[in-house]
């Protein structure tokens, strides 16, 4: 379906690029992203993606809002206590009418998945149901005033395989807003198709500096196998 | 949240693509004290980008529409916000009371006077830009680095800079660079080394190749060698074209 | 030659002018024209040479004052998708 006037003067900055344009702006709004984890990366993603014209969002997090979560992008001393993925849903409606934003349910089938999880724990598992499902995904791990963006388009080697340690620092709110920015700028880049072609890549930033490398399958991975046969997508891991 | 930063003050130019994330890392991160500088006001086509503002806020000042939002997400918070151009009376003045520059500015007048004001107030600068795929930062510390002007020797001409037609950028880049320069200025403001101290990182988004390019005092410099003139940055002819009507991005 | 497609962009203020006409554009078969009006000023120094630029062609310009005052026509053919490896 042809941009609306309202798409083309809200997106009109973006619609200039090279590699992007009606088409890559219509990609964007047939994408359905599950964003899976209330990681500190999670609020700065959420905004970015909606502002670039993500189609629909799912926000896949069971928790309640703590003091500090969000990064002090979202979320202030008084939605402490509200349930975290409804008021980021809400929030993101407010940041745009033409995004369609909602806490995750059973039943629904997300095109590309982003795992922002708060843990190691919880990135491997979300990544790894998205791989199960077949489903591009990218994934922000938060390491200090940095952190690092493993992208993993179909058929690419997983991110168990890509997974470096890193200084495994506490999150900071600008390590946050660096590696969820980055994530939301990677998934944009994966729907649109304007990396061509579409190799799997991490990027880790370290002292304010990117450094990105290809991915390569560890030997005897199971995402080099034959894939499993598709199942439904479910809640996160807590 | 505050400890030693809550002493601290920084200038923020522009509180859009750029200057957006990086107010909410510094208010975030409780820098006690925050300036900024915007004179536009909310458009359509900026929330493709400007995390401050909303559906809700088009048509509302920037400068208005920044502190609201940044007062809402950190109660107390301390914001200055002047609906006003940077410029070189203004930038000068407020130069002196604060720690650190943060030019968020989406032209290239603006980020030649930042660096001229930066470095005849003696506080150092975080100097960022954007444009289509493409991310630049660099960070001066007078006295001590290179400035804008070591780098370019003057603002690019009339004409060399793409027009308003041309430009286009992505939302998540801007808020990448404008992250990367509010974790610089909060290594500034804790006394660290800047990373882009004395070299601009260049990071192009589709190939996520980054570049760094050295920058060292030149020798001639004008605004290093405090040839400026003592009332301030000098009135540069190609500075008043640029200065009629923003063009670049942010 | 008749084009195969308008679009008129005299209302439009920059950047939308070449927002609206690249969409249009790309909406083309590779050798196809468009036909744009626009206003003489920015729209007519920045549209037909950011068009150039993006890889179409200009094959005609000219004024077009039975349409109104300061307007010009310009016949853009259609360049073809341009295909970039940009990784790794």
């Amino acid at each position: 379906m042809a941009l609306s006037d309202a798409e083309v003067a809200r997106y009109s900055r973006q619609l200039l690029l090279p590699a992007m344009g009606e088409e890559g702006q219509e990609r964007l709004r047939g994408a359905r992203v599950r964003v899976a984890g209330g990681g500190a990366a999670a609020a700065p993603a959420l905004q970015y993606l909606a502002a670039s014209g993500v189609g629909t969002i799912w926000i896949d997090d069971p928790e309640p809002i703590e003091a500090g979560d969000g990064a002090g992008w979202m979320f202030g001393p008084a939605d402490v206590g509200r349930p975290r993925a409804a008021a980021a849903a809400e929030a993101v409606r407010d940041a745009s009418g033409l995004v369609r934003a909602d806490v995750m349910r059973l039943g629904v089938r997300p095109t590309v998945v982003l795992a922002c999880g708060a843990s190691a724990d919880v990135s491997r598992a979300v990544a790894e149901e998205a791989r199960l499902l077949q489903l591009p995904h990218v994934v922000a791990e938060v390491d200090g005033e940095g952190g690092a963006v493993t992208v993993v388009p179909v058929g690419a080697p997983c991110h168990a395989c890509a997974a470096r340690p890193g200084l495994g620092a506490d999150p900071t709110p600008a390590g946050a807003a660096v590696t969820g920015a980055l994530a939301a700028l990677e998934l944009v880049l994966l729907v649109t198709g304007a990396v061509q072609p579409p190799v799997g890549r991490r990027i880790e930033i370290f002292r304010g500096t990117p450094l990105a490398r290809t991915t390569v399958r560890q030997p005897g991975c199971a995402c080099g196998a034959a894939a499993a046969p598709r199942a439904g997508p479910g809640p996160a891991a807590p | 949240m505050g400890g030693t930063l809550s002493g601290k003050s920084a200038l923020v130019i522009g509180a859009g693509g750029l200057g957006g994330p990086v107010l909410l890392a510094l208010a975030a991160s409780g820098v006690g004290r925050l300036v900024l500088l915007d004179d536009d006001a909310v458009e359509t086509s900026n929330l493709n980008r400007q995390p401050l503002f909303g559906e809700a806020d088009l048509g509302r000042r920037k400068a208005d529409a920044a502190a609201a939002r940044l007062r809402r997400l950190h109660p107390g918070i301390r914001v200055e916000a002047h609906d006003r151009r940077f410029d070189a009376v203004n930038g000068a003045e407020i130069a002196v009371s604060v720690d650190v520059i943060v030019d968020g500015s989406d032209n290239f007048a603006t980020k030649f006077l930042a660096s001229d004001v930066a470095v005849g107030a003696r506080k150092p600068l975080v100097h960022g830009g954007v444009l289509r795929y493409t991310a630049q930062l660099l960070t001066v510390v007078p006295g001590q680095s290179g400035c804008l002007r070591c780098l370019f020797e003057e603002p690019p001409a009339p004409g060399t800079v793409p027009t308003c037609a041309e430009a286009g950028i992505i939302g998540p880049l801007a808020g990448l660079a404008g992250s990367l320069m509010g974790a610089e200025a909060l290594r500034l403001l804790a006394g660290e080394r800047g990373a882009y101290m004395g070299r601009l990182v260049v990071y192009e988004a589709r190939s996520a190749r980054t570049r760094l390019v050295p920058v060292r005092k030149r020798i001639g410099c004008p605004a290093c060698e405090g040839r400026l003139g003592s009332a301030g940055p000098a009135r540069d002819p190609v500075t008043e074209v640029e200065s009629s009507r923003t063009r670049g991005t942010a | 030659m008749r084009p195969d497609a308008h679009i008129d962009v005299r209302e439009q203020a920059c950047p939308l002018t070449w927002v609206r006409t690249r969409i249009a554009l790309g909406r083309l078969a590779p050798g196809a024209v468009l036909e744009v009006l626009l206003r003489e000023g920015e729209p007519l120094d920045n549209v037909p040479r950011t068009a150039v630029e993006d890889g179409h062609r200009v094959v005609r310009l000219e004024a077009a004052p039975a349409e109104g005052r300061g307007s010009w026509r310009v016949w853009l053919e259609r360049g073809a998708p341009r295909e970039e490896a940009t990784w790794p």
